[in-house]
């Protein structure tokens, strides 16, 4: 590998690393073709900060040439950098950390922080940290994933009768954010599938992503129809859709565009199921913001949290200005209606918004959460997210490749599965003993989506990952987080089983800011994260102790 | 409180009739609420459409009132997170328990449940509740002298709206148009954030609703005793015990070599608000404290109120000193204030912190007011802590009902927060409160705490301070001396700052201090989910008896004032009540940090709107799952524990060392284990 070229200066002595929660250090800084390596020489034991560089939003520096570096250790002695130059390197990770480096000469500095700054946004994935990470305890020859369409179908003898198996994306020939194998229909075959493919945009046909047992309703998710402004139609298209509620009067169609933005993407060739194409489905317009707004909701969120102002600042109605807690609000209630739909009405649905690789994968996996209890154990969640994000296509490496700090033109960038665990810890909170996982779960999540040790979410769909050799190459992050000691670690104590849909108030005053994550580097949140702890470890005690006397 | 028949209903803001009675009307629509953790949403869906549900919603609503806003498409009726529904799902505000006391009565008369000594005064048909969520309810109101309550019986569920009296603060007739001529309206201004509206016919052979709700409503102003007089209940427990000043003081190590309990104001003549019995300085005369007293607003004298118990700094608790324009000086309270400094070894420092804004101390002082100048007081140094009046919380909680009652701005439920300044006053006090404990615990340093009269924003502060700093006040017991000791016995005056029984709700006296404290308090718990033995229901139950008049515990201003009315023999106290079902109002996560300070975080950030007391009254504020339970259950598993845990400690002791092991796990590991959370 050419790290190398990228590291003009690989190891400073003496630098001062200041971080949340802890007081300023100064040890050696390290950089790796990964990894920000810091190790302090204080006493009382040496003590180890190793930084993912992919995890690096955004590098701030600040060179001077002035003496004064010194001045926060009078008594440091090293009087030779005194009269040098020193620089200041700000770093904010993408999981909202912000650290700060102080390094003895300018040229050095200059020269860690390009190296930062480049090796934080390597462009090619197969240079990834996830393909060289070799974990004692895991073997690349352990199953990568939990979950395969394979396995799913199987699983659920219910649907055989009038459901299938589909092949027809063998090599990704019809859709490529699709996984090989798709649930359709069974009457639908797969010349009729490729018809519909050439449909929809993106060749995201109709799929089932969710079977409700109770009614033997199902959730369905696919991209808009390509209509056009010609009103086009496909015979296949429509069968397909019958054939889905067969016999059941209608179905409903939730579309995540207003009826208006809907109308106009028919002028850009995409488009809507009209009534009378479609007349057993009624069409239900939820407007969800698109990609860039929650970016921008993102970073204006993250901005009012990091003023650390303790005076009357207004926080509340930055919080409000930032409408974060707004599209929270939105996503639980169209997922909400979803559920309500399949599970109190008795129908099933299609969902679908442009490119259905975003919000739809959004409402459908929270419907799945507030209706199917075999989703909110630790495995059923992470098995969930693996086939309604990682498999279904969700662009990780373009919607993670910055977070809220970074400086640069924003891109393809979206908070989207941010968003679902916020949404996620929101059902957590408002259900503390519905959900067998913990809210360190959910922060783990948050954190590895951006930048992971694992391959889990690298790529932006299957075939990709197919192609580098993802599964092959790289360990699984939702194989490491069942590892025996991880899932006790992730688990609730307090979990109790309900069969009963969850769901959620979504009103403004039952909304709350996920301050475990958006203020995790407070020392309060520090608290408290040590405070569940405890009680944690009490209730897990209690337990232990009960089944002993 | 409104609830529904059968199903343990809201936060009852009407003393502890929780338990489910009426059990006859148990309607089969509301059975599956109560033992299915969500209820089902199929279930609470049709009740949706039959427009018969709980709390806010009512059994009379016209399907044309339920569906205006959703014309466009039959089949999407009911859908609750369809439009903006304006029905809504049931909602249980807090999931309360049914509790043991207090409810197990009681006599039914036209099956209105009725409290022991509790007498109806008058029953009115025909009467109309206007939901603010869904529309008009008709039904039976009656009056009792301790409550109102309206039932309906239409449809199938019943609906019950339960209002104490004590929680009125003003009767307003209001303007129904719809209902034609001989209709009036009547609306019930409350203390706790509502205002629920009727409407009642105005026919000869009505008897007059407003008459009959004000005389009991407000039986000061008509020659009437308030209702914790007639009250009959029996309580296992004595709550009046609870608070034994001299015992308390001895948990403190009072009295030592530098602190006296006296009895100089044994009669109140000293101070006619405050306790009977004070720590003072041993080595100051009665003539010196007598003429401190002069010097200072209402006599209100510096006492010792808590002492460290390593250090011995000290917090003191005043008024203000009498200054005026002319900068009077005394020499005993100099001297006085000497004292106190010189009792702590540890600090040769004493600091004032005076609540008030620094600007309207000196306004104060032109009005013979003032406070203490450093230059007469040497080694003193004086703070400001800038905390606004009670006119200004007053005010800032009128705002926050306007936010939270009847409907919600849902577009502007933060800035609408913001605007009311309330988290920012709630921030102000906690910041002090943890500025005087570092003080004492950092700085080793001595306190003295005063506002204007030393009754208000001080007992916050001071109650404030000892919660951080003394882990025995966290306790359910503690808590309760705490309140027994720095609000009512130093004479925070309850009946002018509440009004219980008056109905004169304009008194610029009227200031919710106390709910600001415990809105305090329960910032705290939110930020030490394991410190504090007691839980959120104990503290709304504390700020809905407040106002009940169902027990003694609030009356009055003063300790002398509790003394003469015979208070303590003629009334029920809310610990009575509290204490004779502690697990309800217990925390099962509790671990007692003993010796360890808590300094909450003051950051605007890390505070929240208390929603599940202010907002309780909205439908759309709904807790998913009966949490009370499954706690409730783990309390019990954890007395099971720590019983066996004691039970091995005895075997152990009492066998030979080696037999210990064998018993597995090993008990000190269990209970308590030791937090590493240390502030």
């Amino acid at each position: 590998m050419e790290f190398s070229e990228h590291i003009k200066t690989a190891n400073v002595e003496d630098v001062v690393l200041r971080q949340p929660l802890h007081p300023p250090s100064r040890g050696t800084l390290c950089i790796t073709g990964h990894h920000l390596l810091f190790s302090d020489r204080e006493e009382g034991g040496p003590r180890q900060v190793l930084l993912l560089l992919r995890n690096i939003d955004a590098v701030e520096k600040s060179v001077e040439n002035l003496s004064g570096y010194s001045s926060l250790f009078s008594n440091a002695g090293r009087s030779e950098r005194i009269s040098g130059s020193s620089g200041t390197i700000t770093i904010k990770c993408k999981d909202l950390r912000v650290l700060q480096l102080d390094i003895p000469g300018m040229e050095q500095c200059l020269n860690i922080a390009h190296s930062i700054e480049t090796l934080s946004c390597l462009d090619c994935v197969s240079e990834l940290y996830p393909f060289f990470y070799r974990p004692s305890d895991l073997s690349l020859q352990d199953q990568w994933g939990l979950s395969f369409p394979e396995k799913h179908y199987s699983q659920m003898k219910e649907l055989h009768d009038r459901w299938r198996l589909s092949s027809v994306n063998r090599g990704y020939s019809v859709c490529p954010t699709y996984p090989p194998a798709v649930i359709v229909p069974k009457e639908i075959n797969d010349d009729m599938l490729v018809k519909v493919a050439k449909f929809r945009q993106g060749g995201r046909f109709p799929v089932l992503c969710y079977y409700h047992r109770k009614n033997g309703m199902v959730i369905m998710r696919s991209s808009q129809p390509l209509t056009g402004a010609n009103r086009k139609r496909c015979r296949e298209d429509e069968l397909l859709l019958q054939a889905v509620i067969d016999g059941s009067d209608k179905g409903y169609i939730i579309d995540t565009r207003s009826s208006q933005q809907a109308q106009q993407a028919r002028i850009t060739g995409g488009g809507f199921e009209s009534k009378s194409c479609y007349n057993c489905w009624k069409r239900l317009h939820r407007q969800m913001e698109r990609a860039k707004a929650l970016q921008e909701s993102l970073i204006k969120l993250v901005e009012a949290c990091g003023e650390e102002s303790h005076n009357m600042d207004r926080w509340l109605s930055k919080l409000e200005n930032s409408k974060w807690l707004s599209h929270v609000q939105t996503a639980l209630s169209t997922a909400g209606l979803l559920a309500e739909c399949v599970e109190r009405d008795g129908h099933s649905v299609l969902v679908h918004g442009s490119e259905g690789t975003d919000s739809t994968l959004l409402i459908s996996t929270l419907a799945q959460v507030i209706m199917d209890p075999c989703c909110r154990t630790v495995e059923g969640f992470l098995a969930l997210l693996e086939r309604e994000w990682v498999q279904a296509g969700h662009p990780f490496q373009q919607r993670c490749a910055h977070s809220a700090y970074s400086h640069a033109r924003l891109q393809q960038e979206s908070p989207l599965f941010l968003l679902l665990l916020d949404c996620v810890w929101q059902l957590w909170r408002q259900f503390p003993l519905a959900l067998g996982f913990s809210e360190a779960l959910l922060l783990r999540l948050a954190t590895e989506a951006y930048a992971s040790d694992y391959g889990t979410f690298l790529c932006n769909s299957d075939q990709e990952r197919c192609s580098l050799g993802v599964k092959e190459k790289t360990h699984c992050l939702f194989q490491a987080l069942l590892r025996p000691k991880e899932r006790e670690y992730y688990s609730n104590p307090l979990y109790e089983r309900t069969e009963l849909a969850i769901w959620p108030s979504v009103h403004p005053q039952s909304l709350q800011l996920w301050r475990g994550f958006f203020l995790r580097w407070t020392p309060q949140a520090r608290h408290l994260e040590e405070a569940q702890e405890e009680i944690r470890n009490m209730v897990i005690e209690w337990g232990k102790l009960a089944l002993v006397t | 409180m409104e609830k529904q028949a059968g199903a343990a209903g809201t936060a009852d803001g009407a003393g502890p009739n929780r338990k489910p009675w009426g059990s006859p009307n148990f309607g089969p629509a509301t059975g599956d609420t109560l033992d299915s953790p969500a209820g089902s949403h199929v279930e609470w869906c049709k009740q949706l459409i039959a427009a018969t549900i709980s709390n806010q919603i009512s059994g009379s609503v016209p399907p044309d009132i339920v569906n205006k806003d959703k014309k466009q498409d039959l089949h999407d009726e009911g859908l609750c997170y369809h439009k903006e529904s304006d029905s809504e799902h049931p909602s249980k505000a807090m999931n309360l328990p049914a509790l043991r006391y207090g409810a197990q009565v009681r006599m039914f008369q036209n099956q209105v449940p009725l409290l022991p000594g509790e007498t109806i005064q008058t029953t009115v048909k025909d009467v109309m509740y206007i939901c603010p969520f869904s529309g008009l309810v008709n039904g039976t109101l009656t009056i009792t002298d301790y409550k109102l309550y309206f039932t309906s019986v239409e449809r199938e569920s019943q609906f019950i709206l339960d209002v104490n009296l004590g929680v009125i603060s003003r009767l307003e007739t209001i303007s129904v148009p719809t209902q034609g001529e001989n209709t009036k309206g009547l609306e019930l201004v409350c203390k706790d954030m509502r205002s629920p509206r009727f409407a009642y016919k105005t026919e000869e052979s009505h008897p007059d609703v407003v008459e009959a709700v004000a005389k009991h409503a407000f039986p000061i102003s008509h020659n009437l005793p308030l209702f914790a007089f007639r009250y009959e209940e029996q309580f296992p427990v004595d709550g009046w015990k609870v608070y034994d000043p001299t015992a308390e003081y001895r948990r403190q190590g009072l009295p030592n070599e530098s602190w006296a309990i006296s009895k100089i104001n044994s009669t109140y003549e000293l101070c006619d608000t405050y306790p009977s019995i004070l720590v003072i300085p041993t080595n100051i005369t009665d003539e010196d404290i007598k003429r401190v007293a002069v010097f200072r607003a209402k006599h209100r004298v510096p006492v010792l109120s808590w002492i460290h118990p390593e250090s011995q700094a000290t917090i003191v608790r005043c008024s203000q000193p009498l200054v005026g324009p002319s900068d009077r000086r005394c020499k005993e309270d100099e001297r006085f204030l000497q004292i106190i400094m010189d009792a702590n070894a540890q600090s040769h420092k004493l600091t004032i912190f005076d609540a008030r804004q620094s600007s309207v101390a000196v306004t104060n002082k032109a009005k013979d007011g003032g406070y203490e100048s450093e230059s007469f007081y040497p080694n003193v140094e004086l703070n400001f802590l800038e905390i606004p009046n009670i006119h200004v919380m007053r005010e800032s909680l009128r705002k926050m009902k306007d936010v939270v009652y009847p409907t919600i701005d849902e577009a502007h439920w933060h800035s609408a927060i913001d605007q009311t300044h309330w988290l920012e006053y709630i921030r102000l006090l906690l910041a002090g409160a943890a500025k005087i404990a570092d003080k004492l615990e950092s700085g080793k340093t001595s306190v003295v705490v005063h506002c204007s009269d030393g009754s208000d924003r001080t007992a916050q502060l001071t109650s404030l301070a000892m919660l951080m700093l003394d882990s025995y006040y966290r306790t359910l017991r503690g808590f309760q001396v705490l309140v027994e000791k720095e609000w009512m016995s130093f004479g925070h005056k309850f009946a002018a700052r509440v009004g219980h029984g008056d109905e004169n709700h304009a008194n610029s006296e009227r200031s919710p201090l106390f709910v600001q404290f415990i809105d305090c308090v329960w910032q705290m718990t939110r930020q030490f989910p394991a410190a504090f033995e007691f839980n959120e229901l104990f503290l709304i139950t504390v700020l809905d008896h407040l106002y009940s008049c169902l027990f003694g515990t609030f009356f009055y201003n003063s300790e002398e004032e509790r003394a003469a009315k015979e208070v303590q023999t003629k009334t029920v106290s809310l610990w009575s009540y509290i204490n004779s079902q502690p697990e309800d109002f217990t925390n099962p996560f509790y671990v007692d940090y003993e010796h360890h300070v808590l300094y909450p975080l003051v950051s605007s950030r890390h505070l929240d709107l208390w929603t599940s007391y202010y907002a309780r009254w909205n439908p759309r504020m709904r807790p998913q799952l009966p949490v009370h339970q499954t706690l409730k259950e783990l309390l019990i598993l954890r007395a099971e524990l720590q019983k066996r845990v004691e039970e091995l400690q005895k075997e152990t002791s009492s066998h030979s060392l080696s037999s210990s092991s064998e018993h597995s796990p090993s008990p000190t590991h269990t209970i308590g284990t030791p937090l590493h959370t240390a502030v």
